[in-house]
């Protein structure tokens, strides 16, 4: 499948509208510019985990993805953590960039080693500064993933 | 929207969600960008050993994230850290639930940190949660 990389994420209404939706959230500062407005905010905000969308837009497979060079058949997605240095606001244009990356083994539960992989993208917005850090913790397991 | 003040340490929220069904993957798939056929592609889904399909990991995330954004506000949500435990399938039924632990002030700035939980029907956790909320500006 062709993908086309653009050079910024810009965040726009419309798909927070849609990825708001999707998460069955109807807060009004999601969907609503003049509500928004009224409460302060330049403009409607982006939902908190909103940044998947750029990581699936941007790079092939989301959340470590092919980028990271694991076979994802092994691979569990074991947590996510977002920490926002200020809102996400339509109309900005993120551009992520990758940041620490560690990595530890562990005894599995159920036997066999576990790798986990923790990794961070920075989002700066349109004029260079940080607005969001996004970290994943990826699991990769000795076999196919059954549960 | 301001719960800043009248906020205490001990304080619960919690709403349930409607039934989950394909469809709601299917349009997180749409809207979040993922297309991994094991989250719509029921041939594919058996193929793989599963029943049936599942749904993403962050389409749970994204629905439990509603009860801080609700309660404090979206933009004043500094910090959101989820940890996938269970999976979500179709006919869950799932109560997502948060629980003030502190409060305290940095930066002159009150925070609130809260535990979260998205729990199905059987009593399972399908994610286990920590939020940090404080006034944005």
């Amino acid at each position: 499948m062709a993908q086309i990389n653009p050079p910024g994420f810009v965040v726009e209404r419309g798909k927070i509208h849609e990825f708001a939706n999707a998460i069955l959230d109807d807060n009004p500062h999601y969907h609503d510019t003049d509500a928004a407005k009224r409460d302060g905010l330049p403009s409607v905000v982006a939902p908190l985990t909103y940044s998947s969308v750029a990581s699936y837009f941007t790079d092939r497979g989301g959340p470590g993805g092919a980028a990271s060079g694991l076979d994802m058949r092994y691979v569990l997605h074991g947590g996510q953590e977002w920490i926002f240095e200020r809102p996400i606001f339509v109309g900005d244009i993120l551009t992520a960039e990758p940041g620490a990356s560690t990595s530890y083994e562990k005894e599995g539960r159920r036997g066999g080693n576990m790798k986990f992989i923790e990794s961070e993208i920075l989002y700066r917005d349109q004029k260079g500064e940080i607005v969001l850090r996004g970290k994943s913790t990826l699991i990769q397991t000795g076999g196919v993933v059954a549960s | 929207m301001n719960n800043f003040e009248s906020v205490k340490e001990g304080d619960v929220r919690e709403f349930t969600t409607p039934e989950f069904t394909r469809t709601h993957f299917v349009r997180y798939a749409g809207a979040g960008g993922d297309y991994n056929p094991i989250h719509h592609d029921q041939t594919f889904a058996e193929k793989a050993g599963l029943p049936t399909v599942f749904g993403m990991g962050l389409f749970t995330a994204g629905v439990l994230s509603r009860l801080p954004a609700e309660w404090f506000g979206p933009e004043n949500v500094r910090r959101y850290a989820v940890k996938f435990s269970s999976r979500a399938w179709p006919g869950d039924v799932v109560t997502c639930k948060g629980v003030v632990t502190r409060i305290y002030v940095d930066g002159g700035r009150r925070h609130v940190d809260l535990d979260l939980t998205a729990t199905n029907q059987k009593g399972e956790t399908l994610i286990a949660a920590e939020a940090t909320c404080r006034p944005w500006k």
